[in-house]
């Protein structure tokens, strides 16, 4: 090989080298399991009064596939247990850097029937028998790296006050951090067990009663940049009323480093004025309120507002 | 005196000289084949605890790497001719999934590049931003590593240069 052809190859790979970084600044994946990471190094040097090149051998490693899972319940504190079955909400990870399918397994802590898992098909957080199908063999579907997955944990009427355990578990392999599964990782390389142990479990305390209204709050960026100044974020307050409830009130500080947009709030696809008048809710200066007045047993309302990042 | 230790362990635990180099077919011999040899490894640390109650940091043969493992780069050259030879340069162009973080204890700096392009310490080196403008350079940027020997290289004369690097 010539030294412009090293050149030229160098600039080849430099062009390459760009695109990908204007690519990876938007979201900044872990590197997939079975890849190999290829390395030659060259080498320059003058003999005999002309310059001559070489490439070095090419060592190449296999990543390892890395087991983790994360498991998160929607919401929070006890969950009361109504004349109906109660459909409580979990999100699962897959944190591994490979395809992963896990098990999971849904318990009372008191004994009896074992609620069943369901799978939330259209992700919209509300448990549809019609539509969320039960997880199969006690698995869940492939999941791709960093995908997530909502399931709902059924737990049957009539079951006494107790306490729900969801564990999820890595397909290929759960236990102490650096556990090794040889060749049982995606691509044909080594699984390894991750920081969370690849498994994860969630305990959440039952009570008999109408359980407690559920507020869950989302966010939204416009832009496919990220969070950047002069971005707007769209928060969405949705709350959940179990049971009813009199003289409810949602409200929410406007959060620091974003402005409220004015005109932004809305309340069940209303658009509600900013100022303290008529319509049920406004904006203070300081965050948004807006009063539901008595609510009806199961019951949502949605609370819509935009901040824009200063 | 640790540098030392360190350097002496790497070296027994890479083959150096012609091993794979002997190995390539006779058209890539001729054109590797020179007076200059050299050497590329991938190496993870694995530590251990001495019996002077230490820590004892040996380099070796990675078994498996996930996201977030360190990993060690290790070029070894060897002038295997009867002259010196000048104007000596190793480079490494990083692997697409390898950030790189700094060079290793004992080993000179490189220099390092963010284009292939340009090269010099990370502090001088500048990115181009998405607005036009441009921003310091950071380890995550760095595409291309070299080192260039300033002295001519004497005849059986060898040594090594190591960076250490992040696998994303």
């Amino acid at each position: 090989m010539t030294t412009k052809d090293a050149i030229g190859r160098a600039v080849a790979s430099l062009v390459l080298a760009g695109a990908a970084l204007l690519g990876s600044g938007v979201a900044q994946a872990e590197t997939r399991a079975g890849t190999p990471i290829v390395n030659t190094a060259g080498l320059r040097y003058q003999a005999d009064g002309e310059t001559r090149a070489l490439e070095s051998n090419t060592v190449t490693l296999l990543v390892a596939e890395r087991l983790d899972v994360r498991l998160l319940r929607e919401g929070d504190g006890p969950v009361g247990l109504a004349a109906d079955t109660a459909a409580i909400p979990f999100v699962l990870t897959n944190a591994t850097n490979g395809s992963e399918s896990f098990a999971v397994t849904a318990t009372l802590v008191a004994g009896g029937i074992a609620p069943l898992l369901a799978i939330d098909s259209d992700g919209d957080g509300r448990y549809d028998p019609a539509h969320d199908i039960a997880v199969a063999d006690g698995a869940t579907p492939v999941l791709a790296p960093g995908a997530t997955l909502r399931l709902f944990a059924l737990v049957a009427a009539g079951t006494v006050a107790d306490s729900l355990v969801v564990t999820a578990r890595a397909a290929t392999g759960s236990g102490r951090a650096g556990s090794a599964f040889d060749g049982r990782g995606d691509g044909g390389g080594d699984a390894v067990v991750g920081p969370t142990g690849a498994a994860a479990t969630v305990t959440v305390p039952l009570r008999t009663g109408a359980a407690d209204p559920v507020l869950i709050k989302t966010q939204s960026v416009t832009g496919a940049d990220g969070a950047r100044r002069g971005g707007i974020i769209t928060y969405t307050l949705e709350a959940r009323f179990p049971g009813s409830a009199r003289a409810a009130v949602i409200a929410d500080l406007i959060p620091a480093g974003t402005r409220f947009v004015p005109g932004s709030l809305r309340f069940d696809d209303a658009v509600l004025t900013d100022a303290a008048d008529a319509d049920p809710g406004g904006f203070d200066g300081r965050g948004i309120a807006v009063a539901l007045g008595d609510v009806a047993a199961a019951s949502t309302h949605v609370v819509q507002f935009k901040t824009q990042i200063q | 005196m640790t540098l030392r230790i360190l350097l002496a362990v790497v070296m027994a635990a890479i083959p150096l000289v012609t091993g794979p180099l002997a190995a390539r077919p006779a058209g890539q011999a001729a054109r590797a084949g020179g007076p200059l040899e050299i050497t590329s490894s991938m190496m993870v640390e694995r530590r251990s605890a001495a019996a002077d109650g230490t820590t004892r940091v040996t380099l070796v043969k990675p078994t498996r790497v996930s996201p977030g493992d360190r990993i060690i780069f290790v070029l070894a050259y060897h002038n295997v001719g009867t002259q010196p030879l000048s104007d000596v340069v190793l480079a490494n162009p990083l692997p697409r999934a390898i950030a790189y973080r700094s060079a290793s204890p004992g080993s000179p700096a490189p220099e390092v590049s963010v284009d292939g392009k340009t090269y010099g310490a990370l502090a001088a080196l500048r990115m181009p931003a998405l607005d036009g403008s441009t921003r310091a350079a950071g380890a995550d940027d760095v595409t291309h590593v070299r080192w260039r020997i300033a002295t001519p290289l004497a005849a059986g004369a060898q040594g090594q240069f190591a960076f250490q690097a992040v696998l994303k």
